[in-house]
């Protein structure tokens, strides 16, 4: 083993640049400070900007700043600085605790002696063989008169997007709004998608048809939780310092107090109970059971696909027993009859079904509705995420867990809640498109149309339609062919000038099936290579940028560094864009046109925000609502890591004041303002999985792996998740591997009529006999490519965690395999 | 599962005496400190004896100063040493001989002795440094270490 010069890091000097930075990656948003200084300076172990004596050995939990927390940079000026960034000891989210991917922020910066060098610097068009750097009028140009043929000749609709709505890093509000504004405002089409699914939908459109926003309640309140519900969803790896720093409290009796203090006169007050419904045993159960023992933790290892069963049974049960919450469903709900009618289900035959024992589902119900020793109801706070909202039909899925949260009134009260958990954090606020979305039902599928033929140009703005969609090799296949055409046009048209290139360009499109493709990203991937034009983006601490956690958490996390080369924040490219074709526009003389793509002359990302949420997006559909236009710059920076929660409600001395749990007066947003109970009824397996799991041997799922994030475009440059993960593992159950032959560490194919993937074995109990579990979200072994083309009719959401495939060893690559532990993870 | 519940029993004991378990763990062995100019200012410091630590499987030790605790263990026919400090957030991880792994009882955090501290699942951003060793006249002499011990800006304290 090679020896490093790792052992000593630079301190900020007092007087350090100091900012305040909202973790770019899951939804839980956890503070962290940021300080820049000059490099060549640097303060003393005991007299530095953090405060602390390093002259001394720090105490556990203390503040430290680990290796990836450093880095240096240099700005747009050449100078050189330190950069450190380390989770804030005030911020009540994280008080001072960071997790795997949080607390590698400064790592991911922009440094020209790490892996993250790559970085886009420069927009590119394609030439000769490849993309070459160069400005952005000329690259915007291109682009807008590419645009500006397919509006006035076939329409905008003829325009596909697949962009992020959401917060964090590669989001963010300024940028919803910018790119909102943009495509829908000025370019106006409705041919979008959104970042990681096939078409424009909400995850949870039945949990806001009954009534209750997806995210309803605090973290604070799930301290004080009697029991958390948790299902198809693994918090310890995905949202972790919610999980660790809230509900690790909670299961070990350490909010007892806080929980007498809030809760009614004589209540009881015990430590938290959870349930997990998961067919894998996952670190999440096994560290409950560490933290709360395992009377104190139920595992409803169900079949795949059965959960809609399971809500049922539980609804039925505890209906049954009584122990439904009478006074709070007679008053502020509807629609109980109807779904009962076909909600209705045995102990016995629910069994079956899911595979779940008669008496766990008992004590399930129990633990989220029996009475307490004092009487009063139990306070379950109710959480769910991708296990069921990518599951096998999400409309039924989601609205079945709303129906036993509404039937035990687990929402509006101190420690209840019935929330998505979330992956990233959010930052909605668009515009509508003039002429209206399809509804749910009718809402068109980019990606299979893209596919098919159909579209003339597609920007894919901030995410891998390679790795996060239906029918992943079939997409990619179909982008890279229709990609082509473009390219050997624009290689006859060598030294062209942007009106005669885009004519070609525009002709490929029009007449021999090209896709002209816009890729807008702050690193270069495997989608770069289908690109025409390429947009360098900036990220976090590179601009301002406002999200929401998923508390409903709004910080401003403050730019720290430049961007890369001349790379800006996606508002000021979407600006870039709008300008460039309001150009071409005027210069023709067609005013009304041009008056389309007015309103974007934002010179910084702040401009974007008071544009957007804090102004006319604050009547339009925003998650800061009407009172977001309560908000500011100056007003969030004030609050500073602890931002205000969603919805703001006055401003008081200076401070923006929020909300910290929402339907406390039970009013929900339906016409009547009663929640609505939905008839959910077990989905059958989809056709197109069916078909798959008859020719193929094993059930498939896939999920995340905590140090992973999203299409690895950080983590996969960082050292020890690149290391760690060298590709995406699959778990599979040793009698399995045992079967055919497999060890950990081999190199394995699954394959099915939709595609195949190479993924390393990880032999583990995590998963049973017959199911495999493949990591989400690796572009060089794409779990995507073996998900069929099916979506839920009624929101067009995929079932990306159900297909079947088979599996065959291929061999061992002795580099990978021996680079990564193979250890137990539960 | 069952190990995973001693180690929360484990927690409230570790926790509670961390900042003792960070200063008060005596030096197991004498020093024998040589100058040792290939390593910038670590010093050479011998641990104990080869043969014990093969018998015994796992041994405490203090580097490159007192207040840093480590363990050496013999895996794989081959003597890996590690800081004991979790990298995530400085509690005392712990050594699970039948799994060569060790596991933090704060956070939950598990670290690989077998493949120079790599997390195998948690919290933090980095593995486990390790305390680089070699074996002269039959003891075991730290001489190193790769990467940085939590809770210290340099390791070597100045």
């Amino acid at each position: 083993m090679g020896f490093s010069i790792n052992d000593k890091r630079p301190l900020p000097p007092v007087g350090a640049t100091k900012k305040n930075i909202t973790c770019e990656f899951c939804i839980v948003g956890c503070g962290y400070t940021a300080y820049k200084w000059p490099k060549g300076t640097s303060g003393s172990n005991k007299t530095n900007a953090l405060g602390v004596d390093f002259s001394k050995q720090q105490p556990a939990l203390g503040v430290w700043a680990s290796e990836q927390m450093v880095n240096s940079v240099t700005d747009r000026d050449g100078k050189e600085y330190n950069i450190m960034v380390i989770p804030d000891q005030d911020c009540v989210v994280n008080r001072g605790q960071n997790s795997a991917r949080g607390g590698a922020m400064a790592a991911t910066l922009y440094s020209k002696s790490t892996f993250t060098r790559d970085r886009l610097k420069d927009s590119q068009v394609f030439g000769g063989n490849n993309l070459n750097r160069t400005t952005w009028r000329d690259a915007t140009d291109l682009t807008a008169r590419v645009l500006k043929k397919i509006i006035d000749n076939d329409g905008p609709d003829q325009v596909a997007f697949k962009a992020f709505d959401h917060g964090g890093g590669g989001g963010g509000f300024e940028n919803t709004w910018g790119t909102g504004k943009l495509f829908f405002t000025a370019i106006q089409t409705r041919s979008a998608a959104i970042h990681n699914r096939p078409a424009y939908n909400s995850e949870v459109h039945a949990t806001r048809e009954m009534g209750i926003g997806e995210l309803n309640t605090s973290y604070y309140d799930t301290e004080l939780s009697d029991t958390l519900f948790v299902i198809g969803a693994n918090p310890y790896e995905t949202q972790s310092n919610l999980f660790i720093m809230h509900w690790a409290q909670n299961l070990q009796g350490a909010t007892i107090e806080a929980k007498k203090k809030e809760f009614d006169k004589g209540e009881t007050a015990d430590a938290a109970k959870i349930i997990f419904v998961d067919p894998r045993i996952t670190a999440s159960i096994t560290n409950s059971i560490a933290l709360a023992g395992e009377e104190n933790v139920l595992h409803l290892r169900i079949k795949p696909g059965t959960d809609v069963t399971l809500m049922n049974a539980l609804f039925s049960y505890i209906h049954e027993q009584g122990w439904e919450a009478k006074d709070f469903v007679k008053k502020h709900t509807q629609g109980f009859t109807k779904a009962a009618n076909t909600n209705i289900i045995s102990l016995n035959e629910a069994s079956k079904v899911t595979g779940v024992s008669a008496d766990d589902i008992k004590k399930a119900a129990a633990w989220i509705s029996k009475p307490k020793k004092s009487g009063h109801r139990p306070r379950t706070a109710i959480f769910y995420e991708k296990g069921v909202i990518w599951g096998i039909k999400n409309y039924e899925n989601i609205a079945s867990i709303v129906n036993v949260a509404i039937l035990t009134q687990s929402v509006g009260r101190v420690g209840t809640g019935v929330c998505r958990l979330g992956g990233h954090q959010e930052g909605y606020v668009r515009p509508p498109t003039p002429k209206g979305m399809p509804d749910r039902e009718n809402l068109v599928v980019i990606d299979a149309e893209a596919a098919e033929g159909n579209y003339l140009a597609f920007f894919a703005w901030g995410c891998n339609p390679f790795v996060d969609s239906i029918m992943g090799e079939r997409l990619s296949g179909a982008f890279k062919r229709r990609s082509e055409i473009v390219k050997k046009a624009m290689s006859r048209n060598i030294g062209a000038d942007n009106e005669t290139m885009a004519d070609a360009i525009y002709r490929a499109c029009k007449y021999d099936g090209g896709l002209f493709f816009i890729d807008i990203d702050i690193y270069p991937t495997f989608k770069t290579e289908v690109a025409h034009v390429s947009f360098p983006a900036a990220t976090t601490m590179e601009m301002n940028l406002t999200s929401m956690n998923g508390e409903r958490r709004v910080r401003l996390s403050e730019k720290i560094v430049d961007a890369p080369g001349a790379a800006k924040p996606d508002c000021l490219i979407a600006a870039t864009i709008a300008n460039a074709l309001k150009f071409l526009y005027e210069k023709e003389g067609n005013s009304k046109m041009a008056k389309r793509f007015e309103g974007f002359d934002w010179k910084t990302e702040e401009d974007a925000f008071n544009d957007g949420f804090a102004g006319q997006g604050a009547k339009m559909d925003s998650q800061g609502g009407p009172t977001g236009a309560l908000a500011s710059y100056d007003l969030l920076r004030e609050n500073g890591n602890n931002g205000v929660q969603n919805p703001i409600v006055k401003v008081s001395n200076g401070k923006l004041v929020g909300t910290r749990r929402l339907y406390t007066d039970n009013k929900f947003g339906t016409k009547s303002g009663k929640a609505m109970f939905k008839p959910t009824a077990q989905p059958p397996m989809p056709r197109q999985v069916a078909n798959q799991m008859k020719k193929h041997e094993f059930w498939v799922t896939s999920g995340r792996l905590n140090e992973v994030w999203q299409s690895n475009y950080h983590t996969s440059r960082l050292p020890m998740p690149s290391t760690r993960w060298p590709l995406a593992p699959i778990q599979i159950n040793p009698k399995d591997a045992k079967e055919k032959g497999i060890q950990s560490g081999d190199l394995v194919m699954l394959y099915n009529d939709y595609g195949s993937v190479r993924v390393v074995a990880y032999v583990t109990d995590s998963t049973r006999s017959g199911e495999l579990f493949i990591a989400f979200g690796f572009p060089n072994s794409p779990a995507s490519n073996i998900v069929t083309d099916f979506v839920d009719p009624d929101t067009k959401i995929p079932f990306y965690k159900g297909t079947a495939a088979s599996m065959r060893k291929i061999g061992r690559i002795e580099d990978v395999a021996n680079s990564m532990s193979f250890k137990s993870r539960i | 599962m069952n190990n995973k519940q001693s180690s929360r029993r484990g927690f409230l004991k570790a926790t509670a005496g961390i900042t003792a378990a960070a200063v008060a763990v005596p030096s197991l062995f004498a020093s024998q400190n040589s100058k040792n100019e290939n390593f910038y200012g670590y010093e050479d410091k011998t641990i104990g004896s080869f043969l014990k630590l093969k018998s015994a499987g796992e041994m405490d030790f203090n580097y490159p100063d007192a207040d840093s605790p480590c363990k050496a263990v013999w895996v794989n026919g081959e003597i890996k040493a590690y800081s004991l400090l979790c990298t995530h957030k400085g509690c005392p991880i712990m050594y699970s001989a039948s799994s060569k792994s060790f596991r933090c009882p704060c956070h939950f955090s598990e670290f690989d002795a077998e493949l120079n501290g790599q997390m195998i699942i948690g919290q933090a951003t980095e593995n486990i440094p390790e305390i680089l060793v070699k074996v002269k006249d039959g003891n075991i002499i730290a001489y190193g270490v790769n990467g940085l011990i939590y809770g210290r800006e340099s390791n070597i304290k100045g």
